[in-house]
């Protein structure tokens, strides 16, 4: 392998490295809780409006509209919010905000930038769950397609993509998981062994 | 191979936490250290780590090819019976594999030696990836470094490829990542890899090591019951095999990171089967197992547990006496023998070189210093450049 190019990573998107949320949301929305699937990724696709949704699916004009109304409440209860307008523009970019008022007062959410729709002409019904995207240089979510709860679904010029089951699924009621804790245990023990490592990783 | 002194970018600190480089203090004291740097020619880099790293790297596949035939070796290596199928289908299936560092002692001149190959859980990852690239970028905008030096470091690219093409072996888009609770740094190197998936166009997921649990229908899940279908694992495979759960490894059918066959790689055993595959390889030392120590006939030998980390259990030997020592929680596995071969010096700091490979192809290098001549786990990251 000996070359004269040059050795190492030509260019890292250092505003996708960047840790923090320059500002942290009140509330990043509600990480839904999913049913442990045993089965297979769907299809799904992304609408910017209900008619982006009736002109690909003319056959299924109501449930565009329907599916798009879900959305927008699903958003309202589930998407990020901010206390200030900036701090809010800061993550999702100018004029990208919206305030919301509550019993509780008021907040700032980003605007909803479109809405996942699959299943939706399977007779069992279909999923919709809306999207949100940043214009902000500054935003690790610039450019994408984001869940209320933060997840990344790609780049936001993808319409169709393949989703784990798991991110349709809104609300399960049933855990399936019979036992947890059955990995860690020598750290545990070797942990408990004293001073040496001072770290506690288990790497190398 | 020079060791320069240069001023600490003024901003460090605030740059670390903004990037989220948690652990570059640990308990007090430094662990990244941008005070020096390390200094290596074009031919250094080239001739003297990245070859030798690509060949050492062919002959550890060689040794897994024998290793997994053989019931005697496998013996030897100290795997549970149960595992050995799984091992072998694993190896013939070709599971792929992400990522592994060797350790080297090289003096600048002459052949690198191979102290070990950490090819399971290699941690220093982000450090190496990211931050010492960051670290020139900014030194040489800043007119501090020439703007020609460069740095052998094409680990990020390399691992966003590499991420890429496991998810088209495995038709997968999605990948959990897991590691031990209550660890900063191996969080952080969990964390990286994330990111790098991330930039690979895969979903990814996080789950604790310890709050992995088993689902109805054999699947392993992470907290919020979601199976997990491809795990990358910060973990060491000789505990998984060990623990409450290593029994339905099996069923569980996950796509490992990294994947089962290297339990055979990440291993001291290595170093033994390797210099009788290998004898006199200018870039090994000679090794020895317990069982053969009457055939060695140097001098001074360094004693490591067959499983161990971070230069824990280590002991030097010469004339039957041993002379220095490091404790740690290990070695009931039996241990392995290599000759004794110092790390380079430079003042009170003795010099480690970690070789980065990506799947098989030589990714980059990292330096650790520590005051002590067996590298342990807090030694110092220092950064480098190729000029």
């Amino acid at each position: 392998m000996q070359s004269n190019k040059t050795k190492r990573s030509k260019s890292i998107n250092l505003v996708s490295m960047r840790k923090s949320f320059s500002v942290k949301p009140l509330a990043l929305g509600i990480a839904a809780i999913f049913l442990t699937a045993c089965g297979d990724d769907q299809d799904a696709a992304v609408f910017t409006s209900v008619d982006d949704c009736t002109n690909a699916n003319p056959e299924f004009a109501a449930k565009c509209k329907t599916a798009y109304e879900d959305a927008v409440k699903e958003a309202e209860r589930t998407g990020p919010k901010y206390n200030s307008q900036s701090d809010c523009e800061t993550e999702f970019g100018n004029n990208q905000c919206r305030v919301v008022q509550r019993d509780s007062g008021s907040f700032f959410m980003p605007l909803m930038a479109g809405y996942m729709l699959s299943n939706l002409m399977s007779p069992r019904g279909y999923y919709s769950q809306p999207m949100f995207t940043s214009h902000s240089r500054n935003s690790s979510y610039r450019n994408r397609w984001i869940g209320a709860d933060g997840h990344d679904f790609g780049d936001n010029r993808r319409r169709t993509m393949k989703v784990s089951e798991k991110s349709l699924k809104p609300k399960p009621t049933v855990t399936k998981t019979m036992s947890r804790g059955g990995f860690g245990s020598s750290v545990r023990a070797k942990s408990s062994w004293g001073s040496s490592s001072k770290k506690g990783g288990w790497g190398g | 191979m020079l060791r320069v002194a240069i001023p600490e970018r003024a901003n460090w600190k605030r740059k670390a936490e903004e990037f989220g480089f948690k652990f570059h203090t640990m308990h007090g004291e430094a662990y990244w250290d941008e005070s020096a740097y390390y200094q290596f020619s074009l031919e250094q880099i080239e001739q003297d780590l990245e070859a030798p790293t690509e060949d050492i790297h062919k002959m550890c596949l060689a040794v897994v090819d024998k290793v997994v035939n053989s019931e005697e070796l496998l013996e030897k290596f100290q795997i549970p019976q149960h595992f050995w199928q799984q091992i072998s289908d694993s190896w013939k299936n070709q599971d792929p594999s992400l990522y592994s560092r060797l350790d080297f002692a090289y003096h600048g001149k002459g052949p690198a030696k191979l102290y070990e190959n950490n090819a399971d859980t290699p941690t220093s990852l982000y450090e190496s990836g990211f931050w010492q690239w960051l670290w020139l970028e900014e030194q040489v905008n800043a007119g501090k470094i020439a703007k020609q030096a460069d740095q052998f470091n094409s680990l990020q690219e390399k691992l966003v490829h590499r991420l890429a093409a496991i998810a088209k072996h495995y038709d997968i888009s999605q990948m959990h990542f897991a590691c031990c609770q209550d660890t900063d740094e191996d969080r952080g190197t969990v964390q990286y890899l994330q990111d790098c998936a991330k930039e690979s166009g895969l979903s990814d997921d996080f789950v604790f090591i310890e709050d992995i649990g088993l689902a109805e229908c054999g699947s392993f899940s992470d907290l919020q019951d979601n199976k997990i279908e491809t795990l990358f694992k910060l973990y060491p495979w000789e505990f998984m095999q060990r623990e409450e759960f290593g029994q339905s490894i099996k069923n569980a059918q996950v796509n490992w990171l990294e994947p089962i066959w290297k339990s055979i790689l990440s291993n001291k055993a290595l170093m033994p089967m390797l210099w009788k595959m290998f004898p006199n390889h200018p870039n090994l030392l000679a090794a020895y197992f317990e069982d053969e120590l009457s055939k060695a006939t140097e001098t001074k030998l360094v004693k490591k547990p067959i499983f161990s980390r971070e230069g824990a259990n280590i002991s030097v030997i010469e004339n039957g006496k041993t002379v220095l020592h490091a404790d740690g929680p290990y070695g009931e596995e039996g241990f392995i023998y290599q000759a004794y071969y110092p790390l380079p010096q430079f003042g009170n700091n003795h010099t480690l070189i970690g070789s980065w490979l990506v799947n098989d192809q030589a990714a980059g290098i990292s330096l650790r210093e520590d005051s002590s001549p067996i590298t342990q786990d807090m030694s110092r990251y220092l950064p480098h450049i190729i000029l």
